[in-house]
């Protein structure tokens, strides 16, 4: 487990094709979205491989995290004190998410969030970040929005203001329910496999084009007062 | 898991899944996987690398379809939410058998080998199901050819899942002990003139089989000599079914290990061997056996069976998801054949005619477009008489003539023309110079009736007897039409005025009240725009061909709107015409008269839209034809 965590050297490069690749899209819920204070609640992940989505193996892990509920945080996902109580806390859970990762690269809706938290956790039970390499799926969409991939009035549908939901809509997946990790991991999922085609049609062809691109992406900040709501 | 439930929920709507357990289902969701398909992506290559997985369409639509190297790409269907595909090539892993391709955005389910492969296995009914759907529709269709050749053998009407291989495997196969040498193998087989051999043990069990490829491959080639004992070049992977199995689960056999024969064993014991040919040719009632029974006969009479036969030729080729303009080439071909039987049963009785005549036939008749029911649609045009006295004999002879057909097609059940446009009526037997003189008062003074009239006969067809002169007829009426705008005009006048059904929101504009309230007329509202357009299209350019999709196959070269709409209008057409068959079959077959009016509400999403599409089509020319006669629209 800790070798792809720590050692990963550049010619690891993920160069291979768009559809060939193997990818893990995660979603965590956490308490707050204070990087020092609050903690993760539950991981959602699902695999692809190339735009095959694969549904039957799903990861959902709730945890009873180190600091506490806010009331704010239950409204939204809806994960009570009383659920998560006799959860293990995430020490328990961590490696088997690093074993569901594997060496895949990583794919999340404004991802760095999610990387914040659980970096801090593998670095404080493992010494070392994440090693995976890592999409977002924000800046892929701002790129293609620019690119005028979309038809004017799916970008209109659109205003400055992007979540996880608007965006999920206005490409007809179906959003309902509460917010929950393994539910937006598929959302953001489904959306990463409309996004491929049109990536692959406007130039992008390998995965470490599009981590390129997640890491030129210079509005994080931003987006991530915007968008946050669904980490937490 | 949390997001296998709406897959679950999904398969619990749609068969065959709806009838497997929850525990199950379950347990398949575990291995499923899903993908996204953009429009026009192909997502099976036909001759390609095998579907590596059962794809169950979520949301979305697919097309199906075999495209030949050579010669137009055959549709075999459209597959929308809840069906599925690639199930062949799965099972039978060897390549695709069609080209798939979305035809809008679609999601897809997808079900891996491991996994259909178990359900094929534990579920007959799953099995069956699939089987069942994609048999009638797929490989009748792959194997077209040969089924159309085995058509003139005729044979019962067997179905494929309710007769045992027992009872059509029982073709001569030629076994020997395993124990003789390569020799005396070689002579039995030369002997027999067969080119494989099955060899048995002493009880008789099979135990290999040796080819003509084997005596060559392994014993010319190799100088194995002769006297070496047979069973050392034997194929020992004998693929048996059992007499008792349904012949379904052979053909399932033979697709999965894709191989064409397959033996048949009672007891263990040998009994026969099964080709997929013979499946095939179970596929029951045939055009071509009916044709034959048809000109066996020698009494109207001897006919009557024939006659009532068609039907269940209609209902077998919609099975087989044959094109509408197949199916009814195929009635048209048996209706033209009964009638042809009729006339030279007349000239039986009546003796040869006094002068040289053609029997014409116009209406739907003509432009070979008949379902089920049609009238009588007929003419007599006999060569001009010379004197008075000639034209009177020729009179009275055609009175009592047609007199007679008409009463033998009112015995197999073809009703009469209600405006009595019959050759038993004087006015449609005449000499060709009166036939000249009706199209050209018609067309010079194009007055309601006069129109309609054209719009009826202008599609005729010479069927018996002398064919010349209704060829000449034909010269004489696109002489004549020449340059004829006015006419035309009036044509396309009435073309303009009746209007897609379509309405402002884009719903359906349906009867209102009456019989067939929420229903539309599907002749005069979808068929007959496209077929009073494709006869403006061949009169404007001089096309002698009458049926509407022969006359937008070559008007492609001819005509500028044509050439530029003639696929889509050719679908449209072919879409429109089976909906109507469809719809028909299933009223007789309910025991109901048959009609032309659906309700827009029956038809499933993908019918729904590609109907919306073809009424686009519709008006999209329309306002091509307002733009072309701009002058003579009134």
């Amino acid at each position: 487990m800790l070798s792809f965590i720590t050692g990963r050297s550049k010619s690891d490069e993920k160069e291979s094709r768009l559809q060939e690749t193997q990818y893990v899209v995660i979603d965590t819920e956490l308490t707050g979205l204070n990087g020092r204070r609050d903690s993760i609640v539950s991981i959602g992940a699902v695999r692809m491989k190339g735009g095959r989505i694969d549904i039957g193996e799903s990861f959902y892990k709730m945890m009873n995290p180190e600091t506490s509920l806010t009331a704010e945080s239950v409204v939204i996902h809806e994960i009570m004190p009383s659920d998560v109580v006799m959860k293990p806390n995430i020490d328990a859970v961590l490696g088997d998410f690093l074993d569901y990762c594997g060496t895949d690269v990583l794919v999340g809706f404004c991802v760095s969030v999610d990387m914040e938290f659980l970096n801090r956790e593998t670095k404080r039970l493992f010494g070392a970040p994440l090693g995976n390499q890592v999409i977002d799926i924000y800046p892929l969409f701002e790129w293609l929005l620019k690119k005028g991939i979309f038809s004017g009035e799916k970008a209109a549908l659109l205003s400055s203001r992007y979540q996880l939901y608007d965006i999920a809509r206005c490409f007809d997946i179906e959003v309902n329910g509460a917010h929950n990790a393994i539910i937006d991991a598929f959302i953001t999922a489904q959306i990463f496999q409309r996004f491929i085609p049109l990536l692959s049609k406007a130039g992008m062809k390998s995965a470490a084009d599009l981590v390129k691109l997640t890491k030129n992406f210079k509005g994080g900040d931003h987006n991530r007062i915007s968008s946050n709501i669904s980490n937490f | 898991m949390v997001i296998t439930e709406d897959l679950i929920d999904f398969l619990k709507s749609v068969p065959p899944f709806q009838f497997l357990d929850e525990q199950l289902l379950n347990d398949i969701a575990r291995s499923v996987s899903m993908e996204f398909y953009p429009k026009g992506t192909t997502v099976l290559h036909q001759d390609g690398p095998p579907s590596d997985a059962l794809r169950i369409i979520k949301k979305g639509a697919v097309k199906v379809f075999f495209a030949p190297e050579k010669g137009e790409e055959v549709l075999i269907d459209y597959r929308s939410e809840g069906e599925s595909f690639g199930l062949l090539s799965l099972v039978g892993g060897d390549k695709s058998r069609a080209t798939v391709v979305a035809v809008e955005d679609t999601i897809c389910y997808l079900i891996g080998r491991g996994g259909v492969l178990k359900l094929v296995d534990a579920h007959p009914s799953f099995t069956e199901f699939f089987f069942k759907s994609f048999l009638n529709k797929y490989i009748d269709k792959t194997y077209q050819e040969m089924h159309n050749k085995s058509l003139l053998f005729g044979g019962g009407d067997k179905p494929l899942f309710t007769t045992p291989v027992g009872e059509i495997g029982t073709k001569g196969v030629l076994s020997a002990s395993q124990e003789i040498s390569i020799r005396e193998g070689a002579e039995v087989m030369s002997q027999n003139r067969m080119s494989s051999l099955v060899l048995v043990d002493k009880e008789g069990v099979p135990t290999g089989i040796v080819t003509d490829r084997d005596l060559r491959d392994k014993v010319v080639s190799k100088g194995r000599p002769v006297t070496d004992a047979i069973s050392s070049i034997m194929s020992v992977s004998l693929i048996k079914t059992e007499a008792r199995d349904y012949c379904f689960e052979a053909l399932l056999k033979m697709i999965r290990y894709n191989i064409h024969h397959l033996l048949v064993v009672d007891e263990g014991k040998l009994k026969g061997i099964v080709t997929n040919h013979d499946l095939m040719m179970m596929q029951g009632t045939s055009p071509i056996s009916l044709v034959r029974d048809i000109e066996s006969q020698h009494t109207v009479e001897g006919l009557a069976p024939a006659a009532k036969k068609t039907n269940e030729i209609i209902g077998l080729l919609l099975k087989e998801g044959a094109r509408a303009s197949n199916i009814t080439r195929i009635i048209t071909e048996i209706n033209d054949r009964l009638l042809k039987k009729i006339l030279e049963l007349a000239e039986k009785e009546f003796g040869k005619p006094p002068v040289r005549y053609c029997w014409i036939i116009f209406g739907s008749e003509g432009r070979k477009e008949q379902t089920f029911r049609t009238d009588q649609d007929n003419a007599i045009i006999y060569e001009d008489p010379l004197t008075d006295s000639d034209d009177a004999r020729s009179r009275t002879y055609f009175t009592v003539f047609s007199a007679f057909v008409r009463d033998s097609l009112l015995k197999l059940g073809v009703p009469r023309c209600p405006a009595n446009y019959m050759a038993s009526n004087p006015e449609w037997c005449q000499p060709v110079k009166q036939w000249k003189k009706y199209f050209s008062t018609w067309v010079y003074t194009p007055t309601p009736d006069a129109v309609m009239k054209s719009l009826i006969f202008f599609d005729f067809r010479p069927l018996y007897g002398d064919l010349s002169l209704a060829e000449s007829l034909r010269d004489s009426l696109h002489a004549l039409l020449e340059g004829q705008m006015i006419f035309l005009g009036y044509m396309a006048n009435m073309i303009i005025k009746n209007t897609p059904p379509v309405g402002f929101f884009k719903s359906f504009i349906v009867e209102k009240s009456g019989e067939h309230k929420n229903e539309l007329n599907m002749k005069v509202k979808g068929i007959a725009p496209i077929v009073d357009m494709a006869r403006l299209f061949a009169l404007e350019k001089g096309v002698r061909e009458t049926s509407t999709i022969e006359r937008l196959s070559t008007l492609k070269e001819k005509h500028t709107i044509v050439k530029e709409f003639a696929d889509e209008l050719e679908h449209a057409f072919e879409f429109m015409m089976l909906l109507r068959i469809q719809h028909q079959f299933e009223q007789m077959e309910s025991g109901k008269e048959p009609n032309n009016f659906i309700n827009p509400n029956s038809l499933s999403n993908l019918e729904k839209k590609m109907m919306k599409q073809s009424f686009n089509l519709i008006t999209r020319l329309q306002d091509i034809i307002i733009e072309r006669y701009k002058p003579l629209i009134w």
